[in-house]
């Protein structure tokens, strides 16, 4: 064994450029693959830490009636928050949100928002409610996402009339004073919210107490449904990314696959000539008491080791590539938050070891099989004759 | 000479099939992938032409200006006349009135109490005028879940999630609860036609689909619509001829100060479509070049390879008194014509099933069950005219270029080595 | 907002100039409206961003808690019905031939366009229930001298915290009012005008109506004929009279 790699290997590179061909070909196959997933794993994982920190935490519980496409749902979908909760409550890691239907109206313009009200100084989301702390004496503080902020055409320091309704149906309105205007990657808590101190959106509704959900940060403890709360999982509110990386994925491996066959189309080739003009030397080792199975192993094991060359080229200029990559990102020349989903403008590409351990399988599996495929012919061969080198 | 070469190819198959068919395939796979990617890439922005931007959209600037509100009041008018001047100007396109609107779809019980309510969005669509491709573009018979589609007038398509909220059943009567163009409260029975799903959740869980007749009558609209879109007959978005029809067409309104004159936007100026236009764009072409590299140095190693094999001849051939420089020219030659031949046959190959594909579709949505996500379950490769000459690239040059370098062998050696592998 | 609709039907006796108690002034504008019945035909203008839209209604009333109301025109809107019991409302549209209860979200729907909501139209408590009256002083309206009344809510589940009232001092109608939130921020204003003498009772014919919030002109309602007293059938006032 150890005799055929090594002259498989001696072969190979006997061969010079047309075997750096194939292994350089083989080895785009390499990076591309492994890049390319690594870029849909990265999103993936990207897409649900910015989720975590933007808009679920570890988690939440949903009034029963809560149904965030429902605006209709909100004068219903409020209520005490458990008693059970109030541990957790108290050491900060979870936060009741109020969320109340109301309106605002830039420039004289009547539009609908959702007011939330959150904590100024709850750390579980990313959303700068710190500045929901500023002191102002005539306005409620707020915070807007980008999104809001460029429908509705409203800035930092902007002040705009809000007008809403208390638990009992009173009209109330008041001046706020957009304070911040913040960006993540998650278009949800952009849109259409307007964040206010919560305690504040309590008394101004009379709904001292309430909240419609309960974000928490813990997302490994067991929980279960409470009362009327419902128990929303982390991988529950993350299932829509896992969707759409999925249909991406599908749509990539057509790619792959064609370039895969690309490189073996290569692979392929090289063997049949291989095979065709060495025919004296496999009459010589025939000769020389090889069996017919032994030299078409010594065939295959050549253009196999085109992969493991190639996987070592692949290394040599992939490593510092796809390391890289991970570290700087890959930037698309877009703006990705109007797609609807949590998408980050750079992606940072993740590699795991499992993906490409099962890259360098599948391709030298795959060269392998390649390679096996014309040296069937060996074993067919008349020894005497491809000794004497005829063409058969 | 030529004569003389093909003939010499066509008898020696092994001097022609192998690399014709090296070639043909490599080609084949360089130009199915190029029109692959590019209608992968573009199913996205082909989605939402279809749903919501067409390729390009008339509104009325104020329309336009507060488009996520769907303002009614904001409606182009005389939308007949406008139709017929877009036709006439712009005969390129494919154009149609669509106003979608919100509303309440309330279902009765026996006795016309409400039975159930919910919150529905709207589409309007022209569904039944003659010709009209509407429901094509909407892919609605492949989303039928119960039912059938609109057929007269008085119809509607509701989405399956919902009409199972309703506890309604295609054949039966919802009464549609909406806000006319003036703000009025306005109700309108509909016939349950069928129910779709078109596999997004904001679409399927509360969306009316009925025909813009309908619509118009139901919501004081005559001769009125929130927008007119329209496709490019090709099918298929071309940023740079939907920016020509915009700013043409926009130069023609340009005095006008009225906030209710039209505007025409094309897909790239709505939302961030622009940058995911520019993103696809940049894409395909980096997915190309990545697959011409490679192709070019599989191609180039079968140039090599061809050349190799025939060592044998070439040592006869010199021996036979034939100039170095002679056997090099033709084995150029030869490599030209088996570029164009494996070039031509596997361009003819991978549009063959571009257009397979392009027709019927890859259907992933067995991969795709229980989505949400407005995705396309089906990919579908899109012909462009690069598909006709990318192939090319790989298959003409780097063939001849492998050949070239194979060839200088023949100077290297010495004839009498040639000869000898000719004897081996 | 009750005085918009109840100041087309309200007798307002003539109690000469001396500054009378507020709640007196309500509980005496209360009684009047809660015995009187009436039978009106009116036009509302809605004042659009591209055009301005008249709708014309008859209605039948008794008291505050029932009314029945036709729309006579556009053509459009010919034969839809309205009927208000308590604190329900039903629609009839003719052309769908149906009866929806409009209740919850619906209600804060604009009625015909206007800047007038449904749920506008169904608070029918009396104002002395709900509201603590006091005068604050008198003004100068239109030429004409008014008491101002300022109301604030004692109970916790009216739509506004506050209104202010300008009344006629001689024909005791009200002339303005304003509707204010929780803050004290005006959330609406009407304005009534063409003050007119029906049957020995002064009645103003125009109201403007106004969300001060929102941009545009404004509704305007016209009074275009009144009578009181009427023999109004009570089968008028039922679900079954919506579909006739």
């Amino acid at each position: 064994m150890k005799t055929a790699l090594k002259l498989a290997f001696r072969n190979l590179i006997g061969a010079g450029l047309r075997t750096w061909l194939n292994v350089l070909v083989l080895s785009f196959s390499f990076v591309v693959i492994i890049w390319m997933n690594g870029l849909m794993a990265g999103w993936d994982y990207q897409a649900k830490t910015d989720m975590t920190n933007w808009q679920i935490g570890g988690g939440q519980y949903w009034h029963e009636q809560y149904d965030p496409y429902d605006p209709f749902t909100l004068t219903e979908s409020h209520a005490p928050v458990p008693a059970g909760f109030s541990d957790e409550l108290a050491r900060g890691t979870m936060e009741p949100i109020l969320v109340v239907q109301g309106t605002i109206y830039p420039e004289g313009r009547m539009q609908p928002v959702a007011i939330t009200g959150i904590r100024p100084g709850q750390e579980i989301l990313m959303i700068p409610t710190f500045a929901l702390d500023t002191v102002v004496t005539d306005a409620v503080p707020a915070v807007i996402g980008a999104v809001l902020s460029r429908n509705m055409q409203v800035k930092e320091g902007d002040r705009l009339t809000m007008r809403w309704r208390d638990a009992n149906g009173m009209f109330d309105a008041t001046e706020i004073l957009v304070i911040k205007v913040f960006s993540s990657n998650v278009p949800a808590v952009e849109a259409g919210q307007i964040y206010i101190p919560l305690e504040k959106l309590r008394s101004m509704t009379l709904l001292e107490d309430e909240a419609t959900l309960v974000t928490f940060s813990d997302s490994e403890k067991e929980r279960q449904d409470a009362g009327e709360w419902v128990h929303k999982s982390k991988d529950e509110l993350t299932a829509p990314v896992d969707e759409i990386i999925k249909t991406k994925t599908v749509g990539q491996s057509v790619f792959y696959g064609i370039l895969l066959l690309l490189a073996m189309l290569a692979v392929f080739d090289t063997q049949v000539l291989s095979i065709f003009r060495r025919q004296k030397e496999i009459g010589t080792y025939i000769a020389l008491g090889y069996t017919r199975r032994e030299v078409v192993g010594l065939f295959t094991v050549e253009g196999a080791m085109h992969s493991v060359l190639a996987a070592v080229v692949a290394a040599l200029y992939g490593f510092p590539f796809l390391w890289w990559q991970a570290r700087e990102g890959w930037t698309m020349p877009i703006e990705a938050s109007e797609f609807g989903m949590a998408m980050a403008q750079t992606l940072y590409p993740v590699y795991s070891a499992g993906l490409v351990i099962a890259t360098v399988l599948i391709v030298v599996l795959v060269t392998t099989i390649v390679s096996y495929l014309p040296s069937r012919k060996i074993a067919k061969m008349n020894p005497t004759e491809a000794l004497r080198g005829r063409i058969q | 000479m030529i004569k003389f070469l093909i003939k010499g190819l066509i008898r020696d198959k092994s001097r022609s099939r192998l690399p014709v068919i090296v070639v043909a395939i490599g080609v084949m796979l360089t130009v199915f992938l190029h029109a692959y990617i590019t209608g992968f890439m573009g199913d996205t922005i082909e989605m939402n032409a279809r749903f919501s931007h067409g390729h390009v959209k008339v509104m009325t600037r104020a329309y336009a200006e507060n488009m996520n509100q769907l303002p009614l009041d904001l409606a182009l008018m005389d939308v007949e006349e406008l139709l017929n001047n877009l036709q006439q100007q712009y005969p390129e396109y494919a154009w149609t009135p669509r106003i979608q609107f919100g509303g309440l779809v309330d279902a009765p019980d026996e006795n016309g109490e409400t039975k159930a309510q919910g919150p529905a969005a709207g589409f309007a669509m022209d569904f039944l005028s003659e010709g009209s491709r509407e429901a094509d573009r909407l892919n609605i018979s492949k989303s039928i879940v119960r039912g059938r589609m609109v057929q007269e007038q008085g119809e509607a398509l509701l989405s399956d999630d919902f009409a199972s909220k309703l506890r309604v059943e295609p054949g039966d009567e919802v009464t549609l609860i909406g806000s006319t163009m003036n703000g009025s409260m306005t109700m309108y029975n509909f016939r349950v036609a069928g129910t779709v799903s078109f596999g997004t959740e904001v679409l399927d869980r509360g969306s009316i689909l009925v025909d813009i007749e309908d619509a118009r009558l139901a919501l004081d609209m005559y001769d009125a619509a929130a927008e007119v879109v329209g496709f490019l007959q090709t099918g298929f978005y071309d940023n740079e001829m939907a920016l020509n029809t915009a700013s043409s067409f926009n130069n023609k309104y340009t005095a006008a100060e009225d906030e209710f004159a039209p505007v025409m936007k094309t897909l790239s100026q709505q939302g961030s479509m622009g940058q995911y236009v520019e993103l696809s764009n940049v894409w395909a072409v980096y997915i190309t070049m990545v697959f011409v590299l490679a192709m070019a140095l599989v191609l180039w190693n079968a140039g090599l390879l061809g050349g190799l094999r025939r060592y044998g001849e070439f040592g006869v051939r010199l021996a036979m008194g034939e100039e170095k420089g002679h056997v090099y020219r033709t084995l150029i030659y030869e490599s030209v014509l088996i570029g164009i031949a494996g070039t031509i046959f596997g361009t003819a190959t991978g549009l063959f099933l571009a257009a397979l594909v392009q027709e019927y579709g890859i259907d992933i949505s067995g991969m795709m069950e229980g989505s949400s996500m407005m995705m396309p379950s089906i990919i579908r490769t899109r012909i462009t005219p690069v598909d006709y000459y990318i192939g090319f690239i790989p298959g003409l040059f780097s063939t001849v270029i492998g050949t070239m370098l194979a060839g200088i062998g023949i100077y290297k050696r010495k004839t009498s080595q040639l000869f000898k592998e000719l004897e081996a | 907002m009750k005085y918009i609709l109840t100041a087309f039907l309200t007798v307002w006796l003539v109690t000469g100039y001396s500054q009378p108690k507020a709640e007196e002034i309500l509980e005496r504008i209360d009684q009047n409206m809660s015995s009187e019945n009436r039978v009106f035909e009116s036009s509302m203008t809605i004042h659009g961003k591209r055009s301005s839209r008249t709708i014309t209604s008859k209605s039948w009333s008794v008291g505050d808690e029932k009314s029945f109301t036709e729309y006579l025109s556009p053509a459009r809107e010919q034969g839809t019905k309205m009927l208000k019991l308590e604190d329900q409302l039903w629609i009839y549209s003719p052309s769908t031939d149906r009866t929806i209860q409009i209740s919850g979200h619906m209600l804060r729907q604009s009625v015909m366009g206007s800047d007038l909501s449904y749920e506008d139209m169904m608070d029918d408590r009396k104002l002395t229930d709900t509201y603590d009256a006091e005068v604050t002083g008198s003004e100068e309206v239109d030429g004409r001298k008014a008491w101002v009344l300022e109301l604030t809510a004692k109970v916790d589940d009216v739509a506004y915290a506050a209104r202010k009232l300008w009344v006629d001092a001689e024909r005791y109608i009200p002339l303005r009012e304003d509707l204010f939130a929780k803050s004290g921020q005006l959330l609406k204003r009407s304005v009534m005008s063409d003050v007119v003498e029906v049957d020995g009772r002064w009645f103003p014919k125009t109201i403007l109506y106004k969300d001060m919030l929102k941009q545009g002109d404004g509704t305007e309602f016209k009074m275009l004929d009144i009578k009181f007293n009427q023999d109004i059938p009570e089968h008028i006032f039922s679900k079954a009279s919506l579909k006739m």
